[in-house]
């Protein structure tokens, strides 16, 4: 009898290995082609892109004073209000509320989760910055969200905030005008979100056993998912717009959302983005851009084209972190992944533009099919 | 006589013109021909949502490019960029701008003017 308990020791575990080798399934066999799609989703993280509009864009002090600024309360006059307020840490730096809740009911739009914000080419739903500092200064000084001004929050730097501020650009706060203080702090804000990196995901544990043929590793991605995979890069064809490792093309699309807005008027969308973005002195055309004329990011503000279509265009969203950034949409008007689902399966192809994308159609899926993408959709998520 | 050696001489200004005008022959370069016109491009990797641009050779030498494009035909839309036009040597150009945000089958269109006429190049590129 000696050494019995050893022996019912190893059986448990010859068992829970059985056990768990049969819960384990194959995963899919994916194409060549499909494979290829599978890959441009990562690898996960990408390097961060270098914004040269930004000089102090990976300087630790910018870094650590834009966090600073990021949840200062105190900034704008009225006070009470801070970026963190509508982007909170917690949720994936959104609000999760259909619009955001600024000063005003005037905000129409929902409130955008900041990871991996550093990843685009134009911010907003309609692209009306082509920068993270622009699209950071404008919510700070904009009458409907936080409501600053720029002589009120130059003050305040100027008599709280001087440390940080020389540290960040080497330089007295006082010897800047106002407008040079105000878009320095959103170049100290944008510095600080360029860190904002959202954690690898199971598609991407999926992702990358499946380049380097570790079935058993592919094979803990649960097969729903996997199928779901399989529509998304295939028949549905989502990866047409949701491409590359942030699931966006970085540009815009009308997906037959309503643009009409409660209690009347439009949302033009993409139409409307273009001319504020072209009418700002705060492009990277103008004269706040680091880099100046030799910026060759500013290639796409130059030669970006307004056209009618453009109305009722919105940004092609990220899909990463999609389970924490609920409700969705530009006006947050579908609340789950299965809505969102549902929308592109029952999509109502008279509502696109005549000039919109062909791509678009109904997707008709089976109950099976919309739990599929709505499980490979999940599968986006990680902690 | 003299009517002879003129139509020698402008053959033999054609010929060297037409000898004189060799477009790139090495790999990653693509052709296209129409009428008079030959022309050939070449880009880096083109990534969907990504920026690019194109070099491109043209034949005969009194060639130029006027303007270059691209569109999806399947999806009945361009691009969302103006292409910007540089020619930093004789019979050579480059085209800054270009930017593709969807994979599949997209038409490059090349418009040159050769001796005061139009002549429109298109070649279809498939973007995985």
């Amino acid at each position: 009898m000696t050494g019995g308990p050893r022996w019912r020791v190893a059986l448990a575990a010859l068992a829970l290995g059985c056990a768990g080798f049969a819960l384990a399934q194959n995963p899919l066999d994916f194409s060549a082609e499909e494979r290829r799609q599978i890959a441009a989703h990562g690898p996960w993280p990408p390097p961060v892109r270098k914004d040269l509009s930004n000089r102090v864009q990976h300087k630790p002090a910018a870094v650590r004073f834009g966090r600073r600024l990021f949840f200062d309360a105190g900034l704008v006059a009225s006070g009470g209000v801070s970026c963190a307020s509508c982007h909170v840490p917690a949720r994936a730096f959104q609000d999760g509320v259909p619009v955001a809740q600024g000063r005003s009911a005037a905000v129409r739009r929902n409130t955008p989760s900041l990871l991996d914000t550093v990843q685009q080419r134009w911010w907003g739903w309609d692209g009306a910055h082509d920068s993270l500092w622009s699209a950071s200064l404008a919510p700070l000084l904009d009458a409907n969200e936080m409501g600053g001004r720029s002589d009120t929050v130059a003050a305040r730097v100027r008599t709280h905030l001087v440390r940080p501020y020389r540290a960040a650009f080497g330089r007295h706060p006082a010897g800047d005008s106002d407008e040079i203080v105000v878009v320095s702090l959103a170049k100290a804000l944008a510095a600080f979100q360029s860190t904002l990196v959202s954690a690898r995901t199971p598609f991407d544990d999926f992702r990358d056993a499946l380049l380097r043929g570790d079935r058993l590793a592919a094979a803990r991605y649960p097969l729903d998912a996997q199928r779901g995979l399989r529509l998304f890069i295939g028949s549905a064809r989502c990866s047409v717009c949701h491409a590359g490792p942030t699931f966006s093309n970085r540009e815009f699309a009308d997906i037959g959302m309503p643009f009409f807005v409660p209690g009347g008027g439009v949302d033009p969308g993409r139409h409307g983005g273009l001319t504020a973005l072209l009418a700002s002195r705060n492009n990277r055309l103008g004269p706040h851009n680091d880099a100046g004329s030799a910026d060759p990011q500013a290639l796409a503000t130059r030669q970006v084209v307004q056209q009618h279509r453009n109305f009722g265009e919105f940004k092609v969203p990220g899909l990463r972190q999609l389970a924490q950034t609920a409700p969705y949409m530009h006006n947050g008007s579908l609340a789950t992944i299965e809505d969102v689902v549902r929308h592109y399966s029952e999509l109502n192809e008279d509502r696109l533009h005549a000039d919109g994308e062909r791509i678009l159609r109904r997707l008709d899926l089976t109950a099976e099919e919309a739990a599929d993408l709505a499980a490979f959709l999940r599968s986006l998520s990680g902690q | 006589m003299k009517r002879q050696a003129a139509a020698l001489l402008a053959l033999a200004l054609c010929c060297s013109a037409t000898v004189a005008c060799k477009l790139p022959a090495q790999r990653g370069w693509q052709a296209a021909a129409q009428g008079p016109v030959r022309l050939a491009w070449r880009a880096p990797r083109i990534v969907a949502g990504e920026m690019f641009a194109l070099q491109i050779a043209l034949c005969p030498a009194q060639a130029r490019l006027v303007a270059v494009d691209a569109t999806m035909p399947d999806h009945g839309h361009g691009m969302n960029y103006a292409v910007r036009l540089q020619a930093p040597a004789a019979g050579r150009w480059r085209a800054d701008g270009l930017l593709w945000h969807m994979a599949g089958r997209w038409e490059l269109r090349f418009d040159v003017d050769v001796d005061g006429e139009r002549h429109t190049l298109r070649h279809s590129v498939q973007l995985p």
